[in-house]
């Protein structure tokens, strides 16, 4: 059997493979780059051959067909050279030029792109190649840290930018792309990834159309989605079911930007080698954990797609989600993508469905400070004039399992807010028999320890702790160990699409949602999200800047929990 | 029933502050650091309640040898010693005698007598008095810690004038960077509360006349007199001798502070204490360890206790080695003399280094009072494992030429005999053999003439069992492992190396710190050792002296090793001047599976 065959199974396994090949035996230095430089811890794990053990439902192969998989691939033979080609559809979106085309050329100007790949542009509307270059080239940036050479390689990276034209729900359209395509691929084996930056309700029409006319022939085929993935548990699953007709699930990638942020990915790494945190983590010494997320700006005038939805769908049940999940879950079995994704759904699965009593939401309204007016949600006219979209929620969450049991989770995420970040906050318990307690005044639990993950802006990572003023005098002060990444890594953190992008690329799955982790996670928030609307609960109204309702302070103070954004020391 | 400072100062006075401030008042949350000037009113007013002391006897574990007739002479009508421990220590005595009710009404009011204290220096004309001790004492004025009156006493042997005293004095005197105004005026005021006395030391004469003096300045306030034995420790036993009798305070208090060496080894430690204790109480001696002073071995059991974080990993389960590391980067440099027969062990490792291993060990005591600590102290220095000549390395340092400059061995120096082999260093494997640390080399590293300047404690942890990213360090595991660093000096500072992940595409760790450099997040100027020790041997705050059954679990650990060193004519391993010490630590080290933290690629 030769390696060409064996790269013409287009599963995960031969990614992980063919990855160990090229860095030992390919010709191709980018790709030697590539993978060492990456693929420091991942590649050179065996765990990580457990992306090819088939977990139980899962097939093989992305498209299905049955082939035989060598365990050991025959080494001695030659390579084929590998090719990706990467189909924007919906290039001209917003998500597309600001975010998708950059990443991809940050990717490339990295190296982490394999030596041969093609960039696709694929919408309605019709633009020539030239145009569609022109209009990524406005957004291409080089790292600040590394400027040499960057329009030589701006102008190479374009030159593999391409456009085709066409129907989002229309096969021939996309066989005329399989055409283009191919001609690109030149005969190498070919892996195609679609990246899906269009609205939810042609998903699946795309997906159709893509896999059944423009599927890979020898390569593998790839679909990364962006949310929404439905609105409640019912759209939710008809959409994977739908996907599913087409695809399998090692072929659907669902993006959540937040996984991709370099301290959410530092999470584990915080808990599962450092042996300070480890024992730390449970309800014996955490009291309770604050998952914070704030924009200081409205819907400005695109609040349509917002409004549809409101902050609970586009924020919490996700991203905020996800972050619980990973904070919490147990110690997986491996690093690999499945490992960590079955022990975050047993962290879903243990979580209690969430009530109304548990949630407070809020809009915005209109604010003039300083002689300067902010605009209401309902001001944008984009939105309805009654409409009763939450741009605010808290929540608090519970964990029933054995680690988490009556340790409050609270959440909270708003629009329009005071600042922007978003930040974990962890709050541990007093000091049982604190010998130092008259030093605190009556509330020992305005002076317990804090770890704080700022994921944005200005990651960082700070413990605070209690620590003597300097001087003659016995003064106890909270002080921070701190860890500001701007001061120890100066250099630029890479983009989350950019993390994303590349893992798909990889076929490393653990960033993105597996379709049963989608389903537990709509479980948690569906009946709260329809008793809402169903009951047609109006939400507190906070001015445009403020810190957001007052409500969200009951809530917390329902828990015995103080945010710790809020208060005067964060 | 005397009063340490029965005269509450009021808002006109500088405010007299106590350690304890914070705990007297509600109002003592953290965020309200910042107030400082109605702090110290408020607390200059609790004070007055705090200084009122229980009558019980703070708890010190010794009985004084000999309650004889010499220390009812010395103390006079009132109990000299016993009055202010367990109020100092922030803890309200709970029952108050009617006594002491009687004591904390007209504290206030004024009605008592004023109290005073003198401050008699010992051995003025010598180096640590004129470098640490005057400067101390002007420092704790200059921040109005002193009481509104006090008379400081030099006394030494030498003739000289106040004046020349004062001269003497004012060219070590400083203000803190800090708060420079009105320093020259504030120097003046100091100076003009000094005085010298000129006399011997083993001469009750001389002390009567300055105990004459004393009372001069004194009037007819309640004396309290506090004597700095800033002299050798043959002559410890003579100027005790007449200053307990012929020059003690007769209402007050008379407290003794003495500094190492308190003897060569256990026996000779045991022979001072009871020679000592002819004259003194346990209470009135102040044995002083600088070391214990220093703001981070304080902050050691703020850490430990106060935050939830730390406790739980403070045990043999989560702590695979303790490193307990001073290093000098210069040698004897001609004043080996002293030195020379006591050598580094009993120098640094036998006081400072055990009191921040028994600090850092001890179990939780049951309160902050001094004794509670001291018998947590002495529990750990008790359990542990005598130590032996195969658990320790000594080292001598040799000269070396470097840039073309020499540096004498030790042997060069002229005060020191040319076959010496004491050691300039010494590294030592320790155990306490109690449940939380059974099993847990403690290891000390001491040494001069090095390439750094350094005292700190490292602990190193564990490492992770069952590693998920193993693969990402390596072999060797306990390279990659968590490591909390506390650098006692210099630029104090507290850091937990954490493993993390480099910002980028891809998985590769790094160990990086989570850091508090206390000149970034403090600007105040951190006060030196000797000011606390002495606002603290004046406040009778013990917590920060070593008792004398301290002092023989000390001595314990040591005296076999030192004796056996001594009659084996051990030779020191030579290290060249301004290196990282003989290579013998690393193998000591290596013997229980321990790397030094400070001598890595990264520190």
């Amino acid at each position: 059997m030769t390696i060409l065959r064996f790269y013409q199974r287009p599963s995960s396994l031969s990614i992980a493979f063919s990855s160990r090949h090229e860095r030992s035996f390919s010709g191709s230095s980018e790709l030697v780059t590539l993978t060492t430089r990456r693929n420091q811890c991942w590649r050179f794990s065996p765990l990580k051959s457990s992306n090819g053990s088939p977990l139980a439902g899962a097939s093989w192969k992305d498209d299905g067909k049955e082939m035989p998989v060598p365990k050991v691939p025959d080494i001695g033979s030659q390579l084929a050279e590998n090719t990706v080609s990467i189909t924007v559809v919906g290039a001209s979106g917003d998500l597309a030029k600001k975010k998708i085309f950059p990443a991809l050329f940050a990717l490339y100007y990295e190296g982490y792109l394999p030596q041969h790949f093609t960039v696709f542009g694929y919408a309605r509307s019709k633009l020539t190649d030239e145009e569609l270059r022109h209009t990524i080239s406005t957004t291409l940036t080089c790292r600040v840290d590394k400027r040499e050479n960057c329009s030589d390689k701006m102008e190479q990276f374009l030159r593999r930018c391409f456009y085709h034209s066409g129907q989002y729900g229309s096969e021939v359209d996309f066989c005329e792309l399989d055409n283009k395509l191919k001609e690109k691929e030149d005969g190498k084996l070919a892996n195609r990834l679609f990246y899906l930056s269009i609205p939810p309700n042609i998903f699946v029409d795309v997906v159709r159309g893509a896999s059944r006319s423009a599927s890979s022939p020898n390569g593998w085929t790839r679909f990364i989605v962006e949310k929404p993935f439905g609105r409640d548990s019912e759209s939710s699953s008809e959409l994977t079911r739908c996907l599913k007709m087409y695809l399998i699930e090692e072929q659907i990638f669902r993006i959540d930007h937040y996984l991709g942020k370099e301290l959410v990915e530092n999470l584990s790494v915080l808990r599962f080698a450092n042996l300070v945190f480890e024992p730390l983590w449970s309800r014996n010494y955490i009291r309770n954990v604050q998952l914070i997320f704030s924009e200081d700006f409205g819907t400005e005038g695109r609040g349509g797609y917002f409004d549809h939805y409101g902050i609970i769908r586009d924020i919490m049940q996700n991203h905020l989600l996800q972050i619980l999940a990973l904070f919490a879950m147990e110690t997986p079995v491996s690093l690999d993508g499945e490992d960590i994704r079955n022990e975050k759904v047993k962290v879903l699965r243990s979580m209690r469905v969430l009530k109304l009593d548990d949630v407070v939401v809020g809009q915005y309204k209109g604010h003039t400070k300083g002689g300067k007016s902010f605009p209401a949600y309902t001001d944008d006219p984009t939105v309805p004039k009654g409409s009763l979209t939450p741009t605010f929620a808290a929540a608090s969450l519970f964990i029933d399992n054995a680690r988490w049991d009556g340790v409050p989770f609270l959440m909270k995420a708003g629009k329009a807010l005071h600042r922007r970040g978003a930040e974990i906050r962890v709050q541990f318990r007093h000091v049982p028999g604190n010998l130092y307690k008259r030093k605190f005044g009556t509330d020992l639990d305005k002076a317990t320890n804090e770890l704080v993950i700022r994921v944005q802006p200005n990651e960082a990572i700070y413990l605070k702790i209690n620590n003597k003023v300097p001087g003659l005098s016995m003064r106890l002060d909270s002080s921070n160990l701190n860890l500001l990444y701007s001061e120890r890594y100066p250099r630029e953190i890479p983009d989350a699409y950019e993390r994303l992008l590349l893992d798909a690329i990889e076929g490393e799955r653990r960033l993105f949602i597996r379709s049963d982790e989608l389903d537990a996670a709509w479980a948690i928030f569906s009946p709260l999200l329809r008793e809402l609307e169903e009951k047609k609960v109006v939400p507190e109204l906070y001015p445009y800047g403020s810190r957001g309702p007052v409500g969200a302070h009951y809530l917390a103070a329902k828990y015995n929990v103080r945010w710790g954004d809020l208060s005067d020391s964060s | 029933m005397a009063v340490s400072f029965p005269k509450c100062p009021s808002s006109s006075l500088p405010p007299l502050q106590t350690r304890n401030r914070a705990w007297s008042s509600p109002l003592s949350a953290p965020h309200q650091v910042g107030d400082s000037s109605k702090w110290a009113l408020l607390e200059a007013t609790k004070r007055c309640h705090l200084s009122v002391s229980s009558a019980t006897n703070g708890g010190s574990a010794v009985a004084p040898v000999e309650p004889s007739k010499k220390v009812q002479d010395s103390g006079t009508k009132t109990t000299p010693t016993d009055h202010s421990t367990k109020v100092e220590n922030g803890i309200r005595p709970t029952v108050f005698s009617s006594n002491e009710f009687q004591d904390l009404k007209t504290g206030p009011d004024n009605s008592g007598r004023e109290s005073t204290v003198s401050i008699t220096v010992v051995g003025a004309s010598g180096d640590l008095a004129k470098k640490k001790i005057f400067p101390a004492l002007f420092a704790l004025y200059y921040e109005g810690f002193l009481p509104k009156h006090f008379t400081i006493f030099g006394y030494a042997r030498s003739k000289m004038t106040d004046a020349e005293l004062r001269e003497m004095v004012s060219r070590t005197l400083n203000c803190r960077i800090d708060q420079r105004e009105n320093c020259d005026a504030k120097m003046e005021e100091f100076l003009k509360r000094c005085f010298y006395h000129s006399g011997q030391y083993d001469s009750e004469a001389h002390f009567v006349e300055l105990d004459k003096k004393l009372k001069q300045h004194e009037g007819s306030r309640i004396s309290n007199r506090l004597y700095y034995l800033s002299i050798p420790p043959n002559i410890f036993l003579d100027v005790v001798k007449c200053t307990s009798l012929a020059a003690s305070s007769e209402n007050g208090w008379t407290r003794v502070i003495v500094e190492k060496p308190f003897g060569r080894d256990a026996e000779s430690s045991a022979a001072l204490t009871r020679g000592l204790k002819q004259y003194l109480h346990e209470d009135q001696i102040f044995r002083i360890d600088h070391y214990l002073g220093k703001e981070l071995v304080e902050n050691l059991s703020v850490l430990r206790f106060s935050n939830l974080v730390f406790e739980p990993l403070w045990s043999r389960q989560y702590i695979r080695n303790v490193q307990i590391i001073f290093s000098e980067d210069f040698g004897t440099e001609g004043r080996g003399g002293y030195f020379d027969s006591y050598g580094i062990i009993r120098d640094i490792m036998q006081n400072h280094l055990l009191q921040i291993v028994a600090l850092f060990a001890m179990e939780t005591p049951t309160s902050l009072e001094a004794e509670d600590i001291r018998n947590e102290k002495v529990k750990v220095l008790r359990s542990m494992k005598t130590l032996e000549i195969d658990d320790v390395v000594i080292g001598q340092y040799k000269s070396h030429t470097r840039g073309g400059v020499v540096y004498p061995g030790y042997t060069d120096d002229k005060t020191v005999p040319n076959d010496s082999l004491t050691p300039t260093f010494a590294a030592a494997a320790l155990f306490i053999n109690n449940a939380r640390w059974d099993g847990v080399p403690f290891l000390m590293k001491a040494g001069k003439a090095l390439h750094t300047k350094r005292a700190e404690i490292r602990v190193q942890f564990r490492h992770v069992p069952g590693n998920l990213y193993k693969k990402c360090f390596g072999t060797d595991l306990d390279r990659a492992t968590n490591e909390l660093v506390i650098r006692v000096q210099p630029d104090e500072a507290i850091y937990l190396k954490i493993n993390n992940k480099i910002p980028g595409l891809g998985m590769r760790l790094d160990r990086s710190n989570l850091n508090l450099h206390y000149a970034a997040r403090y600007s105040k100027e951190i006060p030196c050792a000797y000011e606390r020790l002495l606002l603290d041997a004046i406040e009778g705050e013990r917590r920060l002296f070593i008792r004398s059954d301290e002092l023989d679990a000390a001595w314990a650990l040591f005296t076999p090793l030192l004796k056996e060193l001594e009659e084996k004519h051990i030779a020191p391993e030579l290290y060249p001047y301004g290196s990282r010490g003989p290579v013998g630590a690393h193998y000591l080290a290596a013997k229980y599976n321990v790397r030094w933290g400070d001598l890595g690629a990264e520190h």
